[in-house]
């Protein structure tokens, strides 16, 4: 079953009254509960397409289904954004804890939901501190943490990990894995980093450069393997996405 | 750790006292004049007059800025936040404001007096419209630069207008509206003065004005100490509220 099913999608920017495309006849589906990981040059359109997903474009050509409906009706869909978005004026709890007070839940769901994602990401000690004192990888596990307290069935990852350095990376690709086998969410991943993908999407598409489009789509029978890093069919795999992109650039 | 802050407070605010009242003495030494008393006496006329003479006007100038400063504010941060966020509106009234800023309120003081009479309404008045167009172009100018990611992360959360104003735009431009406020104090203080010249006869300005032309210096310097305190009292209030409000800012 296809939870997200994208035809013949177009957006474009308005820039001094041009219209720019960004993305363009970009067609993508992607089954229920899996991983998917798409990576393509910068500046193709990665970015907007998660913008439109998580219904913060509505400007769109196309059909976008969220489990059969469009990004407006669908409350389940949750977005990390490339600089994680977590407000500095706010605690780890607070952070956390935004998406539930703005959807009105009451104060013991919120204290037990927040106490119970704290507790897994382990970031129990950190949560009356604020984001400017915790390191690049707990601030984002306070970022994953913010958007899972939701209980989405969608998550959409820009860029997660890069400015993590390479132990914390992986690091957090595990746990991600382990999260997304307790929850069986549907993740759709934005990464510049091709190890990372093979890791980690079931499904991975190479987009073009502007306009974006999917020009290579690769079915992962390795993808969050523990071990497989490393292993013969890993790295075969990395290096034929690493020479489809390199025709790119 | 906190007993500790106050006390190293403390001490620099003895220290700036010492300083001001040491240099303030050798001024009034080189001088020679009656129109500059030594602080010791200025001081003793302070400590004399404040109970029954100084303190009603201390609390009406006090009463006319607390007052312009809170309406300013309460008009000023929300039609800043409001600009700041809608780019349309912000470009539609941008030439207004503009045009109407740079213009010295305190020409309007007859007008408002011949509109809202003598009394503390025409005073409030001018002092709030001066400090609102401080906290409007601050808090506007803020609220558009904030970086767009607060917004979108807030707004994938499902956030509505309202609860972006609550969570993201207020509390982002929290530390320049403080900002505002401490510039504005230091204007309303003047403006209060430049009020309480005119057609009044309340107010800490009125007595040091009426001091000075019956040339009863100690007198007029008393008046002027009053004036400083309470500015200073205001802006040790400020500070507090940012300590209180924007604690994230000094991590
Ligand atoms: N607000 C905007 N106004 C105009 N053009 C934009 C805007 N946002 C993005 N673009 C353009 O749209 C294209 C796609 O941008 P997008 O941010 O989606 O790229 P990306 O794939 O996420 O890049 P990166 O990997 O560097 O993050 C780029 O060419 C960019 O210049
Ligand atoms: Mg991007």
């Amino acid at each position: 079953m296809e939870y997200l099913l994208i035809e013949a999608l177009q957006v474009s920017y308005r820039q001094n009254n041009q219209h720019t495309p960004a993305l363009k006849d970009f067609s993508l589906s992607l089954p229920f509960g899996s991983i998917g990981v798409l990576i393509g040059p910068s500046g193709c359109g990665k970015s907007t397409l998660l913008s439109v997903l998580a219904d913060l474009n509505r400007n769109y050509q196309g059909t976008v289904l969220i489990n059969g409906r469009s990004p407006q009706e669908c409350a389940t869909t949750a977005l990390i954004l490339q600089e994680y978005g977590l407000l500095p004026w706010k605690t780890v709890g607070d952070n956390i804890r935004l998406g539930l007070q703005i959807r009105g839940c009451s104060k013991q769901e919120i204290a037990k939901k927040t106490e119970k994602i704290l507790h897994r990401l382990g970031l129990s000690g950190l949560s009356k501190r604020y984001p400017a004192q915790l390191s690049g990888g707990q601030r984002q596990r306070v970022a994953i943490a913010r958007s899972l307290v939701l209980e989405p069935e969608l998550l959409l990852m820009d860029e997660p990990f890069s400015s993590l350095d390479a132990l914390t990376r992986e690091e957090m690709q595990v746990l991600l894995l382990q999260l997304w086998q307790e929850t069986r969410l549907t993740i759709l991943l934005i990464t510049h980093n091709i190890e990372e993908a093979v890791f980690l999407g079931q499904k991975i598409f190479v987009m073009s450069a502007c306009p974006g489009t999917i020009i290579k789509e690769y079915t992962n029978p390795l993808a969050g393997g523990y071990s497989t890093r490393g292993k013969m069919g890993f790295l075969e795999l990395a290096n034929s996405l690493r020479a489809g992109l390199r025709g790119l650039n | 750790m906190h007993a500790k802050d106050l006390i190293q407070k403390s001490t620099y605010i003895l220290i700036a006292t010492i300083i001001l009242l040491a240099s303030w003495h050798i001024f009034s030494l080189l001088l020679r004049t009656p129109a500059l008393p030594v602080p010791l006496a200025a001081l003793q006329s302070f400590a004399r007059l404040l109970p029954d003479e100084l303190m009603p006007h201390l609390t009406i100038s006090f009463y006319r800025v607390a007052l312009s400063l809170l309406i300013a504010t309460v008009l000023g941060v929300p039609m800043g936040l409001y600009l700041g966020k809608n780019q349309k509106a912000d470009e539609f009234s941008a030439p207004l404001i503009y045009m109407t800023y740079p213009i010295p309120k305190v020409v309007f003081l007859p007008i408002f007096l011949i509109l809202l009479g003598i009394g503390n309404i025409s005073k409030i008045v001018l002092i709030t419209l001066v400090i609102f167009y401080l906290i409007l172009v601050t808090t506007r100018d803020a609220a558009r630069n904030l970086s767009k990611e607060y917004v979108l992360s807030v707004r994938s959360l499902r956030a509505g207008e309202l609860e972006l104003y609550r969570h993201v735009y207020f509390p982002a431009c929290l530390p320049a509206i403080l900002t505002s406020l401490r510039l504005g104090l230091g204007m309303a203080m003047s403006v209060l003065f430049l009020v309480e010249t005119y057609a009044t006869r309340e107010g800490i300005g009125f007595f040091i004005m009426n001091s000075w032309s019956s040339l009863a210096y100690d007198k007029m310097f008393a008046g002027i100490i009053a004036m400083g305190l309470m500015g200073f009292l205001l802006y040790l209030l400020l500070d507090a509220c940012e300590k209180v409000l924007c604690s994230w800012v000094h991590l």
